[in-house]
């Protein structure tokens, strides 16, 4: 519940983790054996993380 | 030395002590092996079962950097007998040395590089690192992730432009473009230990001499760095290990006038097969510094692999 | 030195003026000590990232400077992102990586846990084991072809020696089978002690009160184990992978020296297939596109490898 909160008040905790799942996927996707089409989508789920990652890191805390 | 229920015994000791030693033997058996071989005869060192008693031998130093050229034994006999032990060596063989292989050079190249890209990372690195540690820098986060993600990345994918622009600029092959690229890749490093090891010096040492007349930059030079001065010898032992070891960039970059060893030791053959005594004898020249500072380097290890970011 | 006197003078001084009037102001001098780094960085890092991205979007072939370039949009990311043989490139990759974070965890954590008994002689035997990880990688697995040959190899006799298969039976570096585990071995035999130092580093920092205070609870040895060294050590345990995967993800000279990405493609790691597309193919468009992907997977990591270092920074 605080993390949806947080999510809503722009904090950086909660988005951050946000965007570190959303690279941890987009590199699972990029690398598993399993579906071309996960492989083919991971590189912008990849780069929307980064950039999430990127912006919300100068959120405050 | 005091002793608490927590402290292992004496038989856990041992075990300890057992299987860590029984692991060093074999994972060191490879370097060993490397050395050994150096000193082995070409026929030793590919014979069955692998010989690890054998009588050594200077023909894989000597191969490694000499050229040479096969002669008929009438000719070999009419040269009368051999002026040096190196000449004898190479005679066993009906062969004679036509002169110095390109060894010498690649190893010299290995150390202009390494060195100039050495001294220009640590010079660069110890002044931002002391503004990073010191002042107030704009978007000093920003930049000093910036910094350390230049270093994360694959150096395949950055020799691609790299590649054109230093085509563009007579760059390719040269000491000069290899000295910037390897300073630019070691920046991070000696940036982010540096400023470990200068944040570490008591802030006070510089305001007492700002008070005794001292001007900035003179506090800085008299006072901050003697203090980082171990520092400053372990970055720089750092930097000179990554671009002593440094292949991705040298292969590409580079193919006559500036490589370095690494790309040039897997290439050495023989005649007939590939003359493993030569290789050993030049990875072995080539290891054993590093394994010296290795050994010097011991106390800022953690360090230095991790960027500064843990102490002991 | 924590003199009280200058500390007093120190206070009373205010400082932004004191160091005005005599040379540079700090604010310049921290300008002047900072812009050289930034700007190599700029010009061997940014700018040529740059130049990748635009040149991504092109159909630039670096073999033939002289054709017209024709800008292609995003066609190189759509044909990489589904392209069949890439994406076994990285399976590849994954294997690697999987593994060897695996066996160097395990293997670099149990060492780091023995060497932490502090049996007599630790810190020499430590220094022994951490050679193999500062030396070249492209020599070193050069000379590991050596070892893997089958008859003479010393690794095949080895193995031969405890098994007592017929050492000329097999070769690691020649077989479909067997060459991803090949380039295993030897990065696991390579950066053990890499892990091994960093856990070692994680296991000194517990403070010991906390297993005395344990040991009066009578907590078992196992409880303990799982409850304090685990949970102390974790940080820089994610320290660790996330170094090592980063430094796996784009590995190059160690296997591109040892199977150069075969036999077949079956060590073709990301780095050896983008090597082929852009300095023997000379696709240079193409693997641009390539690279930025590679490029924005690694600096997505490398950010959740800044968190973690700040995470451990703090203990």
């Amino acid at each position: 519940m605080s993390f949806l909160t947080g999510l809503l008040r722009l904090r950086r905790g909660p988005w951050e983790m946000l965007a570190t799942i959303l690279i941890a996927l987009g590199v699972v996707m990029l690398m598993q054996p399993f579906a071309l089409a996960l492989f083919t989508w991971s590189f912008p789920v990849t780069l929307v993380g980064t950039v999430m990652f990127i912006i919300t890191s100068h959120f405050p805390e | 030395m005091s002793f608490s229920i927590t402290d292992p015994s004496r038989r856990q000791k041992w075990i300890a002590g057992i299987l860590v030693v029984t692991y060093a033997i074999v994972t060191l058996l490879p370097l060993v092996w490397i050395i050994a071989t150096g000193f082995k005869t070409p026929p030793d060192s590919i014979a069955y079962p692998p010989k690890v008693f054998f009588s050594p031998s200077l023909e894989g130093y000597v191969n490694l950097f000499t050229s040479r050229s096969r002669v008929t034994p009438e000719d070999l006999a009419a040269l009368g007998p051999p002026a040096t032990w190196y000449d004898a060596i190479v005679r066993q063989y009906d062969m004679v040395i036509t002169g110095p292989s390109r060894y010498g050079e690649r190893f010299l190249n290995s150390v202009i590089i390494g060195f100039g890209s050495t001294f220009l990372s640590v010079f660069l690195g110890t002044i931002a690192a002391y503004a990073f540690s010191r002042f107030k820098v704009p978007l000093k986060d920003d930049l000093l992730f910036f910094i350390l993600s230049t270093r994360m990345m694959p150096p395949i994918a950055v020799a691609i432009p790299i590649f054109l622009m230093y085509r563009q600029l007579g760059l390719n092959d040269t000491h000069l473009g290899m000295i910037l690229l390897y300073t630019a890749v070691n920046l991070s490093l000696s940036v982010w230990l540096l400023k470990g090891f200068i944040d570490e010096i008591p802030i006070e040492y510089e305001e007492a001499a700002l008070i005794d007349g001292y001007t900035r930059f003179q506090a800085f030079y008299k006072v901050v760095l003697p203090q980082a001065a171990t520092g400053i010898a372990s970055t720089a032992i750092f930097c000179l290990i990554f671009a002593w070891n440094e292949y991705a960039f040298a292969v590409l970059l580079t193919s006559g006038d500036a490589q370095t060893a690494p790309p040039f030791i897997p290439t050495i053959i023989g005649t007939g097969g590939k003359d493993w005594p030569a290789v050993a004898a030049g990875a072995t020249l080539f290891l054993v510094p590093i394994m010296v500072f290795t050994i010097l380097l011991r106390k800022h290890l953690l360090r230095g692999i991790t960027f500064g970011a843990v102490r002991k | 030195m924590s003199d009280p006197m200058a500390h007093r003078i120190a206070a009373a001084t205010p400082p932004a003026l004191a160091h005005r009037i005599r040379g540079l102001s700090d604010r310049a001098i921290a300008w002047v000590f900072v812009a050289p780094t930034i700007f190599l960085l700029l010009a061997v890092n940014i700018f040529p990232l740059i130049w990748t991205i635009r040149l991504s979007l092109t159909d630039f072939r670096t073999n033939r400077p002289n054709n017209p370039v024709k800008f292609v949009g995003i066609e190189n990311y759509r044909k990489i992102l589904t392209d069949a043989d890439t994406w076994l490139s990285l399976q590849a990759t994954a294997h690697f990586l999987i593994w060897t974070i695996v066996l160097q965890v395990v293997i670099g954590f149990a060492l780091a846990y023995l060497i932490n008994k502090k049996f007599r002689g630790n810190d020499l035997w430590t220094t022994l084991i951490v050679l193999p990880m500062m030396l070249s990688p492209a020599v070193v697995g050069n000379f590991w072809t050596f070892l893997y040959q089958p008859q003479i190899g010393l690794f095949n006799y080895v193995i031969a020696f405890f098994t007592g298969a017929d050492p000329s039976s097999f070769s690691m570096i020649g077989e479909v089978g067997l060459a991803p585990w090949a380039i295993v071995i030897v990065d696991t035999w390579m950066w053990t002690p890499f892990v091994m130092l960093i856990c070692l580093a994680g296991l000194r920092s517990i403070p010991p009160s906390i297993y005395e205070a344990a040991e009066c609870d009578r907590a078992s040895k196992w409880r303990q184990f799982w409850t304090i060294t685990i949970p102390m050590v974790l940080p820089f345990l994610m320290l660790a992978v996330l170094f090592r995967g980063i430094e796996n993800f784009k590995m190059f000279d160690l296997v591109v020296q040892l199977t150069g990405g075969g036999p077949g493609a079956t060590t073709q790691l990301v780095s050896i297939d983008l090597k082929r597309e852009a300095f023997e193919k000379w696709r240079t468009g193409y693997a641009s596109a390539y690279a930025v992907i590679l490029f924005v997977t690694v600096f997505g990591l490398a950010s959740i490898y800044v968190k973690a270092l700040n995470k451990v920074k703090d203990r």
